[in-house]
């Protein structure tokens, strides 16, 4: 389900589909990234059933709403009536729609080959990444389901990995032919859109814990913080001083 | 790799608080790589290096270089998702996706090459930038999902992926310098800045980025000395280009001469010897010039400083070329800075601006220039001529002696023999010019006439060449040197075909000395009219012995009738990359 933006007032009927379109495409970017993290968990250590049900399902989401988004978006495009100011932003989600679809295609092809080399039935080929955890939460987050129904079934029969792969090989088919598709329908010059957004995306949060971990090789400006450190004990010191003279003063007078 | 029992020893590397596994250190993985493969530890290094240079491994520690250190240093199997095997392109779309990543989890964390590739992809992509900074938003709130050591993991990965797909560009550099050693770098603005200054002053004179003057040394090979406004004009702007342009610092040396200060430039210029010269001179020529120039009472005594002459003295003693540059230099600055300015403004300049001529732009035709064959040829001849200026020889014997100019050389053809023997092809590419060929051709009416004269071979006739070859062999044991000429002009002589030719011309040649039977290849009875374009061919490059003039086209007809032009076969052919003295069988 499309994470809507539902307006209690309804404020014009072009603002709603509007908005609709960007969540749509919002949600599918959403589901492209965790595909990728997916994706590059496979043929590692944690390569098992789960994971390629996760995959799987997060594909077959990422393919709704990429249909639906499809279907949203040609139909305002192809709407003759729309403003000029709302006919550009609609032509942004689109190319961010199409980007975004080759994105998936990219990964969808990648896993495709992958799963050919790193059967599951082989647990030994699996290549030791270092990854420990799973990545039931990342699939949680592309459905947008709180949890997961269960672990599923323990091991794969090899048949059932075959279904997997010619449904994969589908369903890349599929998304092909939509990218040409939307080729075809929508005539939107890329070159001639132009991006709204910052060059440099503000940070999400400062998450440090993680950045420590990674610096730890790499060099961190430490100048700076010897600096403030520095600063910091000057202004003591000074205040000290003030302090000292102030009761020298007060034993003076007194 | 990996198995326990017999792979490569895995580790755990300590972080500040988190283990993550599967670690190997470099030394581990090269002595596994010894015992796999049965190599020496060298080799094995190589191979671990080529691997973490495509990216099957990474290093955890120092990762902007890729190499196998043999030591405690870790690295980390690389993830299949992010291995170069299967060749999936690498999209600057994910390259921009990562550096946004990069950038959102700390702000000013890309390097200064990131940055700037950053940059030119927000250029050029900019139409997806929304989506590249939201997929990146996205990419790292999913990778929050995920447990703390395995977002490390991943974030390595990922980095490392972008380490051999996108090299940090300075690195590479710092990497693979062999000795270490930096050079001093200069400002691109500054460069830029004088290549800038160049070219708007040398814009109207440089012969590259202008239209040629007559004598443009790139496009011609004559040398035409004639003093252009455009040259002169080039002595103003420093007084480097004076001094290197001879007719500029001839003009120099007369203004000084006027002026006596002559001896400046003349110390120079033998400084200038002394550094290019020959080498084994070199201690006689530092000698000679301090006794002209520097000591005191020297009949052309420079004025240079104490403390230079000093220097230059003591270097004196261990002379090497490079002993005078300070005394050089010191004189190059004071001549440019009194002389040149006087110089320029002195009547003996303006007089050689006023006489110096505005140059026509080439008109080029499709003459080339004379080549050097063809100037040898005339120099032997002018050397010839001054030498035998006696009685006159009939070898000498030339109506023509003029040479003929706009020699093409390298045809291959003669265009002049094409009319005198019917049935022979005419052959293409005749040029307008005659060829050399034609004319080293028409140089064998002498030769011939002369060996005529002296009782040449007895056969009149002109039968194939094969059948004459053959019975030539069996027949004749020449001499040797008259054989050589006599050959020249049976090959001319014959209307010979081009495969046998070819075929007869090669193993002859190894006989060149011997004299002995050589069966010519391919031998049958071939027709006449074929071209003698392969002969002429082989002919030209011969060097053509002195005695042979260079005759235009009108003699030809005094050639006999070729069609027949096998007149006896050749026993020694001259091989056209052979000079005619060289008489060991070298095919």
């Amino acid at each position: 389900m499309p994470l809507c933006n539902n307006k209690v007032a309804d404020d014009g009927t072009s603002a709603q589909p509007l908005q609709e379109g960007k969540a749509l495409v919002d949600s599918l970017i959403k589901v492209v990234a965790c595909y990728r993290h997916l994706a590059s968990c496979v043929g590692g250590c944690t390569d098992n059933s789960s994971l390629r049900r996760d995959l799987q399902q997060t594909r077959e989401r990422a393919q709704t709403l990429a249909l639906s988004c499809r279907n949203h978006l040609t139909a305002r495009l192809r709407d003759k009536t729309l403003a000029e100011a709302e006919r550009k932003e609609t032509e942004l989600l689109w190319v961010a729609f199409s980007s975004c679809l080759e994105l998936l295609h990219a990964d969808m092809c990648k896993v495709f080959t992958m799963v050919k080399h790193f059967s599951l039935a082989n647990n030994s080929a699996m290549v030791q990444t270092g990854i420990q955890g799973g990545t039931t939460e990342v699939a949680a987050r592309a459905l947008s389901l709180p949890d997961l129904q269960g672990a599923g079934d323990g091991s794969q029969t090899s048949s059932m990995e075959g279904q997997e792969q010619s449904q994969l090989e589908q369903e890349i088919a599929q998304v092909d032919r939509t990218l040409e598709d939307m080729e075809l329908k929508v005539n939107v010059l890329r070159w001639s859109v132009e991006a709204l957004g910052p060059q440099y995306a503000d940070p999400v949060s400062t998450d440090s814990a993680s950045l420590a971990l990674l610096s730890i090789d790499e060099e961190a400006a430490q100048g700076f913080c010897r600096r403030s450190q520095m600063f910091a004990v000057m202004m003591l010191c000074g205040v000290a001083i003030f302090a000292m003279v102030l009761s020298v003063c007060v034993v003076f007078l007194v | 790799m990996q198995d326990p029992k017999s792979g490569v020893k895995s580790q755990t590397q300590r972080l500040v608080i988190t283990t993550i596994p599967h670690a190997i250190t470099g030394e581990d993985i090269v002595a596994w790589i010894v015992n796999r493969f049965k190599i020496d530890a060298t080799e094995a290094r190589a191979m671990g290096t080529m691997m973490v240079a495509f990216g099957y491994i990474y290093p955890l520690q120092d990762h902007k270089r890729l190499i196998l250190k043999p030591d405690t240093s870790l690295y980390r199997f690389q993830t299949p998702y992010f291995w170069p095997a299967q060749q999936w392109p690498v999209e600057d779309t994910d390259y921009a996706i990562y550096l946004a990543k990069r950038n959102i989890r700390k702000k000013g964390m890309l390097e200064l090459y990131e940055q700037e590739q950053y940059n030119s992809l927000y250029k050029w992509m900019n139409h997806k930038w929304d989506f590249i900074v939201m997929q990146a938003k996205e990419q790292y709130r999913a990778g929050k999902e995920r447990k703390k050591p395995d977002r490390v993991v991943f974030d390595c990965q990922e980095r490392a992926y972008w380490v051999v797909h996108r090299p940090p560009v300075r690195n590479i550099w710092t990497e693979y310098r062999p000795y270490g050693q930096f050079k001093p770098r200069v400002k691109s603005s500054v460069s830029i800045g004088a290549i800038v200054k160049y070219a708007t002053t040398y814009k109207e004179h440089d012969p590259l980025l202008h239209s040629c003057l007559p004598s443009n040394p790139w496009l011609t090979d004559d040398l035409v000395l004639i003093k252009h406004l455009i040259k002169v004009e080039c002595w103003t702007f420093s007084f480097g280009e004076l001094l290197m342009d001879p007719r500029g610092r001839a003009d120099f040396r007369l203004f000084l001469k006027k002026e006596f200060s002559g001896e400046n430039l003349a110390f120079w210029e033998a400084c200038e010897d002394l550094k290019w010269g020959a080498a084994e001179t070199m201690k006689e020529k530092a000698q000679q010039i301090y006794k002209t120039f520097l000591a005191r009472g020297a009949p052309r005594w420079i004025n240079i400083d104490g403390k230079t002459m000093d220097i230059t003295v003591k270097g004196l003693a261990h002379p090497h070329c490079y002993v005078l540059d300070a005394a050089q230099t010191h004189i190059y600055m004071l001549m440019k800075k009194d002389s040149y300015g006087r110089y320029l403004k002195s009547p003996v300049f303006k007089e050689t601006q006023r006489k110096a001529i505005a140059p026509e732009p080439h008109r080029f035709t499709r003459r080339p220039s004379l080549s050097p064959i063809i100037l040898r040829q005339q120099e032997e001849e002018q050397k010839a001529k001054l030498a035998a200026s006696g009685p006159v020889d009939i070898t000498q014997l030339c109506r023509f002696t003029a040479p003929v100019p706009h020699l093409a050389v390298y045809t291959g053809i003669c265009e002049a023999q094409s009319t005198a023997s019917p049935g022979l092809m005419t052959l293409p590419n005749s040029a307008a010019c005659p060829s050399p060929i034609s004319v080293a051709i028409d140089s064998t009416p002498a030769s011939e006439r002369r060996f005529d004269g002296n009782g040449g071979p007895s056969s009149s006739h002109f039968p194939s060449i094969a059948e004459a070859s053959v019975s030539e062999e069996e027949n004749q044991t020449p001499a040797l040197k008259s054989r050589m000429t006599l050959s020249l002009s049976r090959l001319l002589r014959r209307g010979c075909n081009g495969p046998s030719v070819f075929a007869s011309l090669s193993p002859k040649c190894a006989v060149v000395s011997g004299g002995g039977k050589v069966q010519p290849l391919g031998v049958e009875p071939l027709a006449q009219p074929q071209p003698r374009r392969i002969a002429n061919f082989f002919q030209i490059k011969v060097d053509i012995p002195p005695e042979c003039r260079i005759y235009p086209i009108d003699s030809e007809d005094e050639e006999d009738d070729s069609p027949n032009a096998a007149r006896g076969g050749v026993k020694e052919i001259i091989c056209p990359w052979e000079t005619v003295t060289k008489k060991d069988g070298a095919g």
